[in-house]
């Protein structure tokens, strides 16, 4: 049996042959930047990761053994899950609700969304700050209507960095979400609840499987975005949930180890790439096309 | 008391009314068409029925129990749509299976119900498919087999096959026509298109406005037309302005232009002697010949303005005396039509008692 997707698009040999030399000449300037900019530091990060102190596999061995970096590898991966996931369950209806609402309440719900991306991180950050805090204004306000008796700890800790992520994090889901949510012909929605199936069944069975490349997508993108987040973890989270970035960040500037700093660098680029290479082969290609 | 009763049923949607008072009832195993054109309340009175929409007024009884307040869900209903919603994701199988899992049956009799329905809609062999594979006409069958699949008692069908080519939509016609006749399933199906409501259907229903114009047989509404919309959508038809001269039992005489006076045209919609109204013709009533055609049949003079050849018959445009524009259809190999051409002066002949005059 022949897919229609393999019938209908070229093999990639064929489909390397088709760019012409001079496409390839335009893409020369951004080959560059990333060439200065990216890859020649990342290439100095890891010649001096296996040359400082000494030459060898010396930072990596003290790295991976220790079980204080263990414990905030394992710190990096919980968060960016937990925020992952937090994320998925908020963003999911928001870009369902998005793609149903009329145009005009959409249009407002995305500038809503958009401006708050455009906002200065540092600003956003230091806002969820000012609100999580002891005297901030959720807990006066939880003291004042008497549902506490003690200020929640909501900051300087994995439940600040949570939300504070997770916030930040939103529009990245919602958007590719809200993408394929869209594509999907609200009729097939009715043709399950006619077939007898309960809204939550019709959730389940069909828009959830339906929008399945959309949430891979937004949560990887998510999850990566987290391993490495700098500014809300350490504004937002205390000494006890310490994040990778932030450990690189101390190697650097306060330990001036760049070895230490580039090794545990690299080991986040390699998680990150092998993510984005189990994601390509699972959803990459058109799998869910034709509808 | 019969099967499914729609009553009164009204929608508004802000100031505009989609349906304004639709009353039918349709007997167990009738296969009804509403037909209309677009706008005309009979898809909306369908998606009442789906439970997508909630009616403004009026209620609907299936088996002498209100539909109303009952959700899509749990209506037990089945619906072929306009556009394909197989679940792109699911197969074939797995998409007639559907409605048999949510309602959670034992897979053994999934399994067998499945077949079956692949067997009633004639795709055996097609179960592991996915939608995307299948052309438009393979699809809207598993949708129909999808929806049969538990034995609603009544079936939806909204245009199901507008998106096909037409020597292809009459393919399916002739199986859905099969299938009905097979599973005895009662059918409401909403079409624009006159031929496919004549060729499927027991009665139809007219749609015009959000109201129902007429229902009855093809046949009956081909003949008797209850209105000048039903006459103009159901078959073929010229109009030829003229005056009542008086109004009698459902009959009229009128006059047309200064000169031709015609009694005994059968009236619809009660006009006053005086009043202008509107001639309704059948183009392949209507005799041609050159002169006059004969005692007994009333005659309008006309000038050709177009013949076209179209395999079995002959369709000739004309022009009135007093300025409408007639369509004629003659059998193949009509003697006066071989020699006709444009400009030439005929007279058109037809029975008065076959004709119709609608008041305006």
């Amino acid at each position: 049996m022949v897919l229609l997707t393999e019938r209908d698009s070229p093999p990639p040999a064929a489909r390397l042959r088709l760019v012409r030399p001079m496409n390839f000449a335009l893409t020369v300037p951004a080959l560059l930047l990333l060439v200065v900019f990216f890859i020649l530091p990342v290439l100095s990060l890891l010649l001096r990761s296996v040359m400082e102190p000494e030459p060898g596999l010396g930072n990596y061995a003290a790295l991976l053994g220790s079980t204080t970096y263990l414990k905030i590898f394992l710190n990096t991966f919980v968060v960016s899950a937990l925020v992952t996931v937090v994320t998925l369950a908020i963003g999911f209806p928001v870009a369902w609700a998005l793609a149903i609402m009329p145009s005009r309440l959409s249009s407002i719900v995305f500038a809503i969304l958009l401006l708050s991306m455009w906002t200065n991180l540092l600003t956003r950050t230091y806002a969820w700050m000012v609100l999580l805090q002891r005297t901030g204004v959720i807990n006066k306000t939880l003291m004042g209507l008497g549902l506490i008796s003690e200020p929640l700890p909501l900051v300087n800790n994995l439940t600040g960095v949570t939300i504070g992520m997770t916030y930040i994090m939103l529009p990245f889901i919602i958007l590719p979400l809200y993408g394929v949510i869209r594509k999907i012909d609200p009729a097939i929605l009715q043709a399950a609840a006619l077939c007898g199936a309960t809204r939550w069944q019709a959730l389940t069975r069909v828009l959830i499987p339906l929008a399945a490349p959309g949430m891979v997508s937004g949560a990887l993108m998510v999850f990566v975005m987290s391993l490495g987040y700098f500014v809300t973890p350490a504004l937002l989270g205390g000494t006890a949930n310490m994040m990778l970035a932030e450990l690189i960040a101390q190697f650097v500037q306060s330990l001036v180890n760049w070895g230490m700093g580039g090794a545990a660098a690299l080991v986040l680029l390699v998680v990150t790439l092998t993510l984005y290479a189990i994601q390509l082969r699972l959803f990459g290609t058109a799998r869910m096309e034709g509808r | 008391m019969s099967f499914l009763q729609i009553r009164a049923l009204r929608k508004d949607y802000g100031i505009v009314t989609a349906v304004r008072d639709v009353n039918l009832t349709v007997e167990r195993g009738e296969f009804m068409t509403f037909l209309g054109p677009s706008g005309s309340g009979k898809s909306t009175t369908l998606y009442i029925l789906a439970g997508f929409e909630n009616p403004t007024a009026g209620d609907i009884l299936l088996d002498g129990e209100s539909l109303i307040s009952t959700p899509s869900h749990k209506r037990n209903i089945g619906m072929v749509f306009q556009r394909y919603t197989l679940f792109p994701h699911l197969s074939v199988g797995e998409n007639i299976a559907f409605p048999l899992k949510v309602r959670r049956l034992p897979k053994a009799e999934i399994d067998a119900k499945v077949k079956k329905m692949l067997k009633l809609v004639r795709l055996e062999g097609f179960e592991d498919r996915k939608p995307a594979q299948m052309s438009g006409g393979q699809q809207q069958r598993v949708a129909l087999a999808r929806a049969l699949a538990y034995d609603p008692p009544v079936l939806l069908m909204d245009e199901p096959l507008s998106a096909l080519d037409k020597k292809l939509r009459e393919e399916i016609q002739h199986e859905i026509r099969r299938i009905h006749q097979e599973t005895e399933v009662t059918i409401l199906y909403v079409t624009h298109d006159q031929e496919e409501a004549l060729r499927l259907s027991d009665r139809i229903a007219v749609f015009s406005r959000g109201v129902i114009d007429q229902i009855g047989t093809g046949p009956e509404l081909y003949a008797n037309p209850a209105t000048r919309f039903v006459a103009e959508f159901v078959g073929d038809s010229d109009f030829v302005d003229c005056r009542i001269l008086s109004a009698q039992n459902g009959r009229a005489d009128i006059s047309i232009g200064s000169s031709l006076t015609i009694r005994g045209v059968p009236m619809h919609g009660g006009g006053a002697a005086g009043g202008m109204a509107a001639l309704m013709l059948r183009p392949e009533r209507l005799s041609l010949a050159r002169g006059s055609v004969g005692e007994g049949t009333a005659n309008l003079a006309a000038t050709v303005t177009d013949i076209a050849f179209l395999g079995s018959n002959i369709h000739v445009a004309a022009a009135a005396e007093t300025g409408e524009a007639l369509s004629v259809r003659l059998p193949f190999g009509h003697e006066a039509a071989s020699s006709l051409a444009r400009g030439d002066m005929v007279s058109l002949g037809f029975d008065p008692a076959s004709a119709h005059v609608f008041s305006a």
